[in-house]
């Protein structure tokens, strides 16, 4: 106790007093008492489990995991939403950007408390259920653990550093983002350790295979061959969880705020938030390709029974997530173009974007095994439908979230240039705007033809393949060369104040390339090549990327100062719109609960995959049903949280909105 | 206070948490529809014996081959070569096998068998990679598959049958297998939860609990008749097997209760058990007892059907404790009376002869 108090103190020196500065001492010593216990406990002597008041400690351990990661999405994702639109402010000198950043950083601190103390509850559990498991696991990473407590302090104390030094440094914006960037880099080092020991147990590495026995460093732990792709994928996620859940609160606010001044500024703060999320959004699929490539490169096993076994349904499931997350987005953007004069010239083209998405999604929804009664298979004439049993495998999933992912942006360029005029001239704008377009370009540029190139000249023995399976390697190694020819001819065409018909070309391309070439033949080497099809998919995500990386650049030269075609009418937006916002991060969410279903399922009847069995009567694989009982459950509960802990934060503030201090002038935002 | 009496940002509010909860009620509804369409059994269950249907059954299951590879038009997998007669694939497993053992003795000068080259495919399937597929096959007796020795050559044996010839002597394990199968066979099966045989019979004859086993099955000339009887049922088939039996239903169907298909000239579709065949028509036995006769002049197609007629979905309807409630039930048919029943009746006398049914239950 008087340890506790101590700390507490600690915390009061630092000038906070908020709920965070007594939870969060407890859930560190719950941390740091679970590992003494395990240090100093006779492994023989203990239980291998316990039950949780008599209830499945399993569930019990899901529902607590699950609301800590969400909420820790949340402590993480909006500080580093919060630097990005402080910095934002600074380059537009816009004070309504620098106020944005302030309020949500003010949601954060009860937040941060209900996380810590959910970690220590999780911590306390994980130790007291699984006292073998956490044995093994601290064999594995020893004193790391201690060190993942001591983040925790930085934490603390860099994101009441941030929050209360604001109006202080308000005139020393270097030193106050720099605390932001601080108070982000340790977020991400606490998200990184704690990956490490989620990753491990998919992947364990250092076990000696004759005991069974871990016999590594505690790096090579940490390092293990998961960590770094989802490492990625959390860190992208949370950026997008981030803007999403300050789109929500931005949604709610607009519909109960009572006149058009809080209206507009609610309108403005979440299509910010939106804005964040979408950006991070169109890369999350590149991340879990990867994430998902690793999997299946540690163990087929595992990937398999991702992709094709145990988890394909689920896997549908989760498809549905991810293209109703991508849908909604346009679908908020497509609204949003009614508050902005001038957009009327490209409503147009949105029929074509929706038919483009609506008949990538159903592609991507297709199961490979269609669930048929017998009646139905005659009637098919078999197991697959003749067409339609194509959808359901890989080359044409990866075809279509291309196809998605690219809809998607050429959406935003529409909003993004929906409220300027004409473009103008590059020339005009010197060497700073060649260069915005140059490094971004010779960067994704010169990776492409170095990866094709490789694709051009590899020997086929790498993939174990045999030497009359080169052929198949010289279609994708031309059309990537042919990509790096379309991005030069863009650039060129930028130069030459053709940016424009730059952009659209590269857009061609890039869509008949990914979608249509290298989609089909996908289907010619997955029946002749299979080892090659991985490396198809890469050249299909690097060709994507980098026409939204080049065409990113040049529509920020092309645009930049054009003229405004009337001011921005912040607030006139239906209240679907705000519903949309609303939906998009509770999709977000319950996509997030399904994901980490299947990560963590993935382990089967292992807690350390292939090393520590389970031997508990819980080791089988839940139903979908039940997983989307829990999953729903802890959605509900997070959301009651998230609103009780707004809700907290708002009692000592005065009702003082952060109105504009001049309604936007521009259509990006 | 009515709805129309609420502040327009209490009205607000109130429409946001009706929102929430409609979204997450449609999540956890389409997670149950998922379920229903797709199956619950994802329950690991295992087989036990050697046999080419074991080997099958563990083929499609424990074994995860065919999360790999597909047999014809059985399973979806292509990551793998296809064991069946599919596509580029002109032979089945089988016959491949004894064309590239031969290929390897002309190579060689050495013998090699086809059960050599399929028990090599398993123990090292880096030494033969099939062109256009990657050489990353998991050994399937290490950790996490960790097939027996038994599994093991139940799996050879159902690759033989495929075309070739099953010889369950021409199996020679290499010691490394047998070294690892005897560590995974140190701890003998046991149920998860302790169940209660009394509560189990209760499920057990109760049709309008979820279990209502009786509805279908015969014990001691009790219950239905559709499925197979269980009088004996744990006398001759392993824990294992009934609790995979019960979440997996179509895993292994019992031998005389294959369910067929039959398309009338009508255009109806009938499901039912073969209960007899001839030129004068054909009789099934439906999910609810009702003897289907169709005449022969009627019928434009019949095929055998690989899911069994039992309905799925006992991982979802019965809770863990039900399950080995009934569980424990079962495991005490045996065809034996109790002890003290036995005493009363004259011992041994009391046995019932062993039913030779193959599962499925």
């Amino acid at each position: 106790m008087r340890l506790i108090n101590i700390i507490s103190r600690l915390f009061r020196i630092a000038g906070t007093s908020l709920p965070g500065s007594r939870v969060l001492p407890l859930a560190l010593l719950a941390l740091l008492a679970g590992a003494g216990c395990v240090f100093g406990a006779e492994p023989a002597a203990a239980p291998e489990y316990r039950t949780f008041f008599g209830l499945d400690p399993r569930t019990a351990v899901w529902i607590v995991a699950e609301l800590h990661l969400l909420f820790g999405a949340f402590v993480l994702g909006v500080p580093m939403f919060a630097v990005i639109i402080e910095i934002v402010g600074v380059i537009t000198k816009e004070e309504r950007y620098d106020r944005l950043a302030k309020d949500f950083t003010r949601l954060l601190s009860a937040s941060f408390a209900t996380t810590a103390a959910l970690g220590g509850l999780l911590t306390f559990m994980l130790f007291s259920l699984y006292p073998k498991l956490m044995g093994f696991l601290m064999g594995a990473f020893g004193k790391g653990f201690y060190i993942y407590a001591l983040f925790f302090f930085a934490e603390t104390f860099t994101l009441y550093f941030y929050y209360y030094s604001w109006e202080r440094t308000k005139n020393k914006k270097g030193i106050h983002i720099t605390a932001g960037v601080m108070l982000n880099v340790v977020g991400i080092i606490i998200l990184l350790i704690a990956n490490s020991w989620a990753t491990y147990m998919m992947s364990p590495t250092g076990i000696n295979p004759e005991t069974m026995k871990f016999e590594g460093t505690t790096w090579e732990a940490i390092y293990n061959p998961l960590w770094n792709p989802v490492n990625l994928h959390r860190v992208l996620g949370n950026l997008v969880f981030g803007g999403l859940v300050a789109g929500t609160y931005a949604a709610i606010k607009f519909l109960v705020s009572d006149n058009d001044e809080d209206r507009a500024h609610y309108d403005w703060m979440g299509y910010v938030g939106n804005f964040i999320a979408m950006s991070s959004l169109i890369l999350l699929p590149f991340a879990g390709y990867y994430l998902g490539r690793e999997v299946y490169s540690y163990s087929p096993v595992m990937g398999n029974n991702m992709m094709g076994g145990a988890f394909s349904w689920t896997f549908i499931i989760q498809a549905i997530g991810i293209g109703g997350l991508l849908i909604l987005g346009n679908f908020y953007l497509w609204l949003g173009m009614d508050r902005i004069p001038g957009a009327e010239r490209y409503q147009t083209y949105i029929k074509f974007v929706l038919f483009i998405l609506v008949i990538s999604f159903m592609i991507w929804l297709t199961p490979h095994n269609l669930p048929l009664s017998s009646e139905e298979q005659v009637r098919m004439g078999g197991q697959y439908h003749p067409t339609l049993k194509y959808f359901g495998l890989m080359p044409a999933k990866n075809a279509v979230i291309n196809f998605m992912i690219l809809s998607t942006f050429f959406s935003f360029l529409l909003y993004r240039r929906a409220n300027v005029a004409d473009a103008v001239s590059v020339r005009a704008q010197g060497n700073m705007a060649r260069g915005i377009v140059l490094v971004p370009t010779l960067m994704i540029g010169g990776f492409i033809l170095y990866y094709g190139l490789w694709l051009l000249t590899v020997d086929p023995a790498v993939l174990d393949l045999d030497a009359s399976k080169a052929g198949y390697f010289l279609l994708p190694g031309l059309a990537l060369l042919g990509q790096v020819g379309f991005i030069a001819l863009a650039v060129v065409l930028t130069f030459k104040e053709k940016g424009r018909l730059g952009q659209g070309l590269l857009f061609g391309y890039t869509a008949i390339n990914t979608v249509f070439i290298l989609g089909i033949y996908g289907f010619v080497v997955m029946a002749e090549a299979s080892p090659l099809l991985r490396n198809l998919a890469v050249a299909q995500w690097i060709s994507l990327l980098s026409c939204i990386i080049v065409n990113s650049a040049i529509d920020i030269v092309i645009f930049r100062g054009a003229k405004s075609l009337g001011k921005l009418k912040w607030g006139r937006m239906p209240a679907i719109s705000q519903y949309v916002l609303i939906l998009l991060s509770i999709w977000a969410v319950l996509t997030m609960g399904i994901m980490g279903f299947i990560r963590s399922g993935l382990r089967e009847n292992w807690h350390i995959y292939g090393v520590l069995e389970d031997t508990s009567e819980w080791a089988f694989t839940p139903t979908n049903a039940y997983a989307a009982k829990v999953i729903g459950l802890c959605a509900l509960i997070f959301f009651v949280l998230v609103f009780i802990a707004f809700w907290l934060a708002e009692m000592g503030e005065k009702k003082k909105p952060a109105k504009p201090a001049k309604p936007a002038a521009s259509g990006g935002g | 206070m009515t709805y129309t009496s609420l502040s327009q940002e209490a009205k607000s509010g109130l429409s946001v948490v009706v929102f929430v909860l409609a979204v997450l009620g449609a999540f956890v509804y389409v997670g149950k529809v998922v379920t229903d369409v797709s199956g619950g059994g994802m329950a690991t269950a295992s087989t036990e014996g050697v046999s080419p249907e074991a080997g099958e059954a563990i083929y499609f299951g424990k074994g995860k081959c065919s999360t790999c590879h597909s047999v014809g038009e059985h399973g979806s997998a292509i990551r793998g070569p296809n064991h069946g007669v599919y596509g580029k694939f002109t032979e089945p497993m089988g016959q491949r096998a004894e064309e590239r053992a031969r290929e390897r003795a002309a190579k060689t000068g050495q013998p090699h068998s086809a059960t050599d080259y399929l028990v090599e495919s398993l123990v090292d399937p880096g030494a033969y990679v099939v062109s256009g597929y990657k050489n990353e096959m998991p050994l399937v007796y290490l950790p996490p598959i960790s097939l027996s020795s038994d599994e093991f050559k139940a799996v050879i044996m159902f690759l033989q049958s495929l075309g070739g010839e099953v010889d369950e002597k021409a199996i020679n394990l290499p010691d490394k297998v047998l070294a690892a199968a005897s560590q995974e066979a140190a701890a003998p099966w046991t149920p998860y939860l302790e169940g209660d045989a009394e509560t189990g019979m209760e499920l057990f004859y109760d049709e309008e609990s979820n279990a209502g086993c009786s509805r279908c099955h015969t014990v001691e000339g009790k219950g239905g008749d559709v499925g197979p009887d269980l009088t004996t049922v744990a006398a001759t088939r392993t824990p294992q097997y009934i609790v995979e039996s019960i979440l997996i239903p179509s895993a292994v169907i019992a031998s005389g209760f294959e369910p067929y298909l039959v398309e009338t000239s009508d255009g109806q579709y009938l499901t039912g058990v073969l209960k007899e065949q001839n030129d004068a028509g054909i009789v099934l036995k439906d999910a609810n007892a009702k003897l289907l006769k169709i005449p022969a002049a009627d019928i434009k197609d019949v095929a055998p059907q690989e899911t069994s007629i039992m309905p799925g979905g006992f991982a979802e309807d019965l809770n863990v404790q039900q399950l080995h409630d009934v569980l424990a039930y079962v495991l005490t048919l045996t065809g034996e009376p109790p002890p003290a029943e036995a005493g009363e009746e004259g011992g041994d006398e009391a046995a019932a002869e062993p039913v030779a049914e193959e599962g499925a239950e």
